[in-house]
């Protein structure tokens, strides 16, 4: 399914290590240097210690459907619907949920405790946006 | 002055609303004025009382086209009046009201007028359909940049994810949530001003279009034109009003993390705002008379009936099975006026406190709930949230 309709982000100091690793294929969030919290969307401060010494790492999979929703309004001209908008939280990585949309499985079978794998497709305006894919069904389970 | 309850130093004195319609061919400018006008009449006061202006939204944070009908400047040279206090809110401090009633009680001004207006559905119209979220900007900013782009262009996407928790959590199903918008549409047939007067059916609500589940066409707000004006007077200035109207409490909190996407418990949202409220006030939930609590979504008023303690976490489904407790004639009468579900969306809680208003004051006609003498009207719900009561004066 095509998911190249929609707005395009707006890239700021904060979220273009992000968007840039997007286009990678990697997954980008805030930590800090003094506490090791992490956080996303990145603040550019620890949310936790106040601390401003952050950096930037990778979040890899499993992560698990936080909550869901299947969207089937056509928004703008081409949007491709229905399509499965997916909360991902990782157990490694408290502090850290992700929107993105949710691929390979039908729309309508997304369910909250899924697990799904880290990815990215091409999005709006050649960004490429969160788009994580749901494990065979052996492991959603 | 007791510092600690402050907003009983201001009251409401007026409301006042422009017509209201699925489409109104006029300005937004023109129903503004309509509505301040009407407003300021309902509180026995002349133009030249009004020394403040508010409105709403303040940042001109105007996602969708007919987001913002009237500009406040233009408005006060259009009134020709002098004002010692203006105020753009953010969606919350959560209440219309809530800067004016700090305004006035601390003697920044005597009479504020706040006001919002909305043109959004003729924008829907002239669009073909309702616009996409954003679509008046190039680029997704703040905290749309991590929806839009995904194509989830509406409010609607962003908050189905907690209704689709809450009702995994709690086993709740549509049809239990449904009552919610039938009774509201009941209420709205009693209302001459409501946008939806036909009456809907539990079969007509699981039978609507799914918009982003768990959330159906008949669990959205519907678009609208109207304005809503609200005078905040003074508490002193009570012997020159008609019929005033107490703040009894007020409270607006965010406790969370302040994002549609990363607030952390999705089945419980406001209830740091409840607690706030009822801190302030002597009264409790068994009080309340009638309840306008914001709809902008069905899901949206489950929260509010959980956090304002008028039912426990995960009963709101048995609370408003059956309709009979949220009826006219019901324990806790809700969004008497039709609410945004079917009245329209004024936004902003606007629609909820001018009938809040009418409904402590006992002029809401053909369906004024017998005896009403405390209100609660609520804005939002996710992580913005306030809420107030209501007294008769």
């Amino acid at each position: 399914m095509d998911a190249t309709v929609g707005i395009p982000p707006a890239v700021t100091e904060e979220t273009a290590p992000f968007w840039d690793a997007a286009r990678e294929g990697r997954l980008l969030v805030q930590k800090c240097e003094a506490c090791e919290a992490e956080c996303f969307p990145p603040r550019a401060m620890c949310r936790l210690c106040r601390c401003r010494d952050i950096r930037f790492v990778e979040v890899v999979g499993p992560g698990q459907v936080y909550s869901f929703t299947v969207n089937h309004q056509r928004w703008l001209p081409g949007l491709q619907v229905p399509f499965a908008i997916v909360l991902v939280e990782f157990a490694k990585h408290p502090g850290v949920r992700v929107v993105g949309r949710l691929r390979g499985c039908e729309a309508e079978a997304v369910k909250i405790g899924m697990k799904v794998d880290v990815g990215f497709e091409p999005g709006p305006d050649g960004f490429a946006i969160p788009s994580f894919i749901a494990r065979s069904d052996s492991d959603n389970e | 002055m007791d510092k600690l309850r402050v907003e009983r130093h201001a009251v409401i004195s007026g409301v006042g609303q422009s017509q209201i319609g699925r489409q109104v061919d006029r300005s937004g400018f023109q129903l503004t004025l309509d509505a301040i006008l009407a407003a300021i009449d309902d509180a026995g006061l002349t133009v030249a009382d009004v020394d403040g202006l508010a409105i709403f939204p303040g940042g001109g944070n105007a996602n969708v086209p007919g987001y913002s009908g009237a500009n406040l400047y233009e408005i006060q040279d259009a009134l020709g009046i002098t004002t010692s206090f203006r105020c753009g809110q953010v969606e919350g401090a959560s209440l219309p009201f809530y800067g004016p009633a700090l305004a006035v009680a601390t003697g920044q001004a005597r009479h504020v007028v706040v006001f919002r207006t909305v043109k959004e559905g003729s924008a829907a119209r002239n669009a073909g359909g309702r616009p996409a979220y954003g679509s008046t900007k190039p680029l997704a900013e703040g905290p749309m940049a991590w929806w839009l782009p995904l194509g989830a262009l509406s409010p609607v996407c962003h908050v189905a994810p907690y209704a689709t928790r809450y009702m995994h959590e709690y086993g709740v199903t549509r049809e239990q949530l449904g009552w919610i918008p039938v009774v509201q549409r009941a209420h709205a047939a009693l209302n001459p001003a409501a946008v939806y007067r036909k009456p809907l059916s539990m079969e007509d609500y699981l039978g609507a279009r799914m918009i982003s589940s768990p959330i159906c066409l008949y669990d959205c707000d519907v678009p609208a034109d109207g304005s809503t004006a609200i005078v905040v007077s003074a508490a002193e200035t009570a012997q020159d009003l008609r019929a005033p109207v107490r703040i009894e409490a007020m409270a607006g909190v965010i406790d969370g993390r302040p994002s549609w996407d990363q607030w952390q418990d999705m089945t419980r949202v406001g209830y740091a705002t409840g607690k706030a409220l009822w801190s302030r006030t002597d009264l409790r939930p068994a009080d309340v008379d009638v309840a306008q609590l914001y709809d902008g979504f069905t899901i949206e008023v489950v929260w509010w009936l959980e956090a304002l303690g008028f039912c426990e976490p995960g009963a709101a489904a048995d609370f408003v099975a059956g309709g009979t407790r949220i009826a006219l004639d019901g324990e806790l009468p809700l969004n008497t006026w039709g609410g945004q579900l079917s009245g329209g969306r004024l936004h902003a809680a606007f629609g909820h406190t001018a009938e809040a208003v009418r409904q402590v004051r006992g002029e809401a006609l053909g369906r004024q709930v017998a005896g009403a003498e405390v209100a609660v009207v609520s804005n939002v719900g996710g992580y913005e949230a306030g809420a107030a009561l209501l007294t008769k004066f």
